[in-house]
């Protein structure tokens, strides 16, 4: 299997108010493969979602490289990152982030609006396609705030799938939602990697859910201390 | 396919201002605001100047004004016309003297009572030779003038300016064989004037002089004595010699002869003044409408921020979402400048009926431009300062 992102000698340090530097994350090196759902798991604070922002490309590490489909990108201008942010991954938050002053189709819409390249698709009809699949088409023309916590992962997992990217990253993404809508969200995971072959990175620190995917990375004080694969 | 597009720009600005009613309506308002008070006060300026122009440029070229006092040359403004000379028949003769003068005419102007068989009203009575009218370029529209004989008898005739006929009898011409009464004075109304356009004249009723000197003019005095010059060139020595004149008899600072262009330019002097007043308060309410338009983007610019930070996310670029609130608050300053500019230009058309504001180029100018320059700003800059963070910072923003 190739891999399609290395982190390598990664760090991430945030310059505190008081001076001192803190480290979130030392020295990472990770290989995520083509078709892979891991799991990053660890205690709160350890670094997970530090993690997750710098292979998504949502902050910048203060050392080492990123490597996208053998490319190193830890220092590509504002423009390459936001074509990759646009095409290459799709993310899902905890908070869902969705904009609540566009309807949900806009929201899912909103990466193709974004997007420098010619598509090979119609992203309407993909919209309409991924609200029918994950049961929400009727909530078309709703705001994001009028429907339900489970609706609302939804038409975020719609929005991170709709530029067809290579890479899904889900921080927390059962967090704000209960036991039985957060299986079914993880449900809606495991099938488009089984049956679309989508690699998935989740943050969670539900034992109960890291169990269901194939690796489990564990994160401590912003190192990895173990990369188990079933 | 490709999205991205100068109109998704639009429809997601209007997306925005449909979400967001009340941050719409408060920015267009504080634009608004400050566009509608720069304009109206800069109108109200140019149509007060425009007003006190007409007035003296009614009076005609070639016009030397003696008036009691120092007049409007000494600096003091109209003020320096009280405790000065009294002029008097004795004058009008002396100053006759004086070579290249095609017109010496005294002038007594009392403001009194005019009463008509069913009607009373105050009015101004000027009293004057019957050279005024040549003086002024008054004419009738029906009837005649009063002529040099009509002084000589004391005649009682009296020429009414247009608006005084109208008040008094409504059509103006009915005014016509009419008698009035001034003070107990009987007067026949022998001419209507044309209308132009000079309320002091339109409201006037012109008799001969020699009529005012009894109970209305005990004293036999004027208030001024106008000289038509017969040519520009010769007001300069006319006026040396009409003081040399009249020094003989009074005081330095008891009299002035004053040039009608002094006055006008001393007119566009006051009014220069008035207008960077008018201007200065403009400016402050522009800036209390741009502190307005301020406030409400800092009340959302937490929910802004991570908007940006989402966007990024989702593949904006700083320039995609620097053009994005570009449009949208160049939206939002247009909409709300040219609201004010029309509700100005409305106030502007329906005061016009009365006085003779004017819209100013300079004035819309500034107005739109300075308080768009405020919405286009606090629009943008909070923007660029959240696409700069990284996309999570701007996420996690609050
Ligand atoms: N901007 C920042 N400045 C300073 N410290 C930060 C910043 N962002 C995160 N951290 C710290 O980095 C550590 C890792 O954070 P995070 O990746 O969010 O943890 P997790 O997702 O595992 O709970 C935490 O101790 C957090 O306080
Ligand atoms: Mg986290």
């Amino acid at each position: 299997m190739s891999s399609i992102i290395s982190l390598k000698h990664l760090y991430k340090e945030y310059q505190l108010g008081d001076g001192s530097v803190f480290t979130a994350l030392r020295d990472i090196n990770l290989d995520i493969h083509e078709g892979e759902f891991s799991a990053i798991v660890g205690p709160s604070g350890s670094g997970k979602s530090t993690l997750m922002h710098m292979i998504g490309l949502l902050d910048k590490p203060s050392r080492g490289e990123i490597i996208i489909n053998s490319r190193d990108v830890s220092t590509i201008d504002d423009n390459q990152t936001s074509t990759l942010r646009n095409s290459y991954v799709g993310f899902v938050f905890q908070q869902f982030n969705l904009l609540n002053k566009l309807t949900v189709q806009e929201n899912i819409l909103l990466p193709a609006t974004y997007s420098r390249r010619n598509l090979d698709f119609d992203p309407i009809a993909r919209s309409e396609m991924l609200m029918e699949k994950f049961g929400i088409i009727s909530k078309k023309d709703s705001y994001p705030n009028r429907i339900s916590g489970g609706q609302q992962q939804r038409v975020a997992v719609a929005r991170a799938l709709i530029m067809k990217p290579q890479l899904i990253l889900a921080d927390e993404p059962t967090g704000n939602l209960d036991h039985k809508t957060g299986n079914e969200i993880i449900d809606l995971f495991e099938e488009l990697n089984k049956s679309e072959g989508i690699t998935l990175i989740m943050v969670t620190h539900e034992r109960e859910l890291a169990e269901r995917t194939r690796r489990q990375i564990r994160v401590l004080d912003g190192e990895v201390i173990s990369d188990k694969k079933k | 396919m490709k999205l991205q597009g100068v109109s998704t720009l639009f429809t997601s600005s209007f997306a925005d201002f449909k979400r967001d009613k009340v941050r719409t309506a408060l920015t267009s308002l504080g634009i608004m605001i400050g566009v509608l008070s720069v304009v109206l006060l800069i109108a109200l300026g140019l149509g007060l100047k425009n007003y006190i122009q007409n007035q003296f440029e009614s009076l005609g070229a070639n016009l030397v004004m003696i008036l009691p006092g120092s007049g409007f040359s000494g600096g003091r403004g109209p003020a320096g016309l009280a405790g000065g000379a009294e002029f008097d028949e004795k004058d009008v003769r002396s100053v006759e003297k004086v070579p290249n003068i095609k017109y010496v005419v005294p002038v007594y102007i009392h403001s009194s009572v005019i009463t008509t068989a069913d009607k009373e009203i105050s009015g101004s009575i000027m009293g004057a030779n019957e050279e005024i009218f040549s003086l002024i370029n008054i004419d009738v529209q029906t009837g005649e003038l009063w002529k040099k004989t009509d002084v000589e008898k004391k005649a009682k005739v009296a020429v009414l300016g247009n608006t005084l006929a109208q008040d008094l009898y409504g059509n103006p011409s009915d005014a016509l064989g009419k008698t009035i009464r001034v003070g107990g004075m009987r007067i026949k109304v022998i001419g209507i004037a044309n209308k132009i356009g000079n309320q002091e004249r339109d409201g006037a009723a012109f008799i001969p002089y020699t009529t005012t000197f009894g109970s209305m003019n005990p004293k036999k005095t004027f208030f001024a004595i106008y000289l038509g010059i017969a040519d520009k060139e010769s007001v300069t020595t006319v006026k040396s010699e009409v003081e040399k004149t009249l020094l003989k008899r009074y005081d330095k600072d008891r009299f002035s002869v004053t040039e009608q262009s002094e006055i006008l330019s001393t007119v566009d002097q006051i009014f220069g003044i008035l207008n960077i007043f008018l201007v200065a308060i403009g400016s402050i309410s522009l800036m209390v409408g741009g502190i307005g338009i301020m406030n409400i983007m800092y009340a959302t610019v937490t929910e802004r921020t991570r908007e940006v930070g989402i966007r990024r996310a989702l593949g904006a670029t700083t320039r995609d979402i620097l053009l994005q609130f570009l449009t949208e608050s160049t939206m939002l300053s247009l909409f709300g400048g040219i609201v004010g500019l029309i509700v100005a230009w409305i106030i502007v058309l329906i005061v016009r009926n009365w006085f003779p504001v004017a819209l100013n180029l300079f004035a819309v100018i500034l107005a739109i431009g300075v308080s768009s320059g405020i919405g286009i700003f606090f629009g943008v800059f909070p923007a660029k300062k959240a696409a700069d963070l990284s996309p999570m910072e701007a996420i996690r923003y609050e």
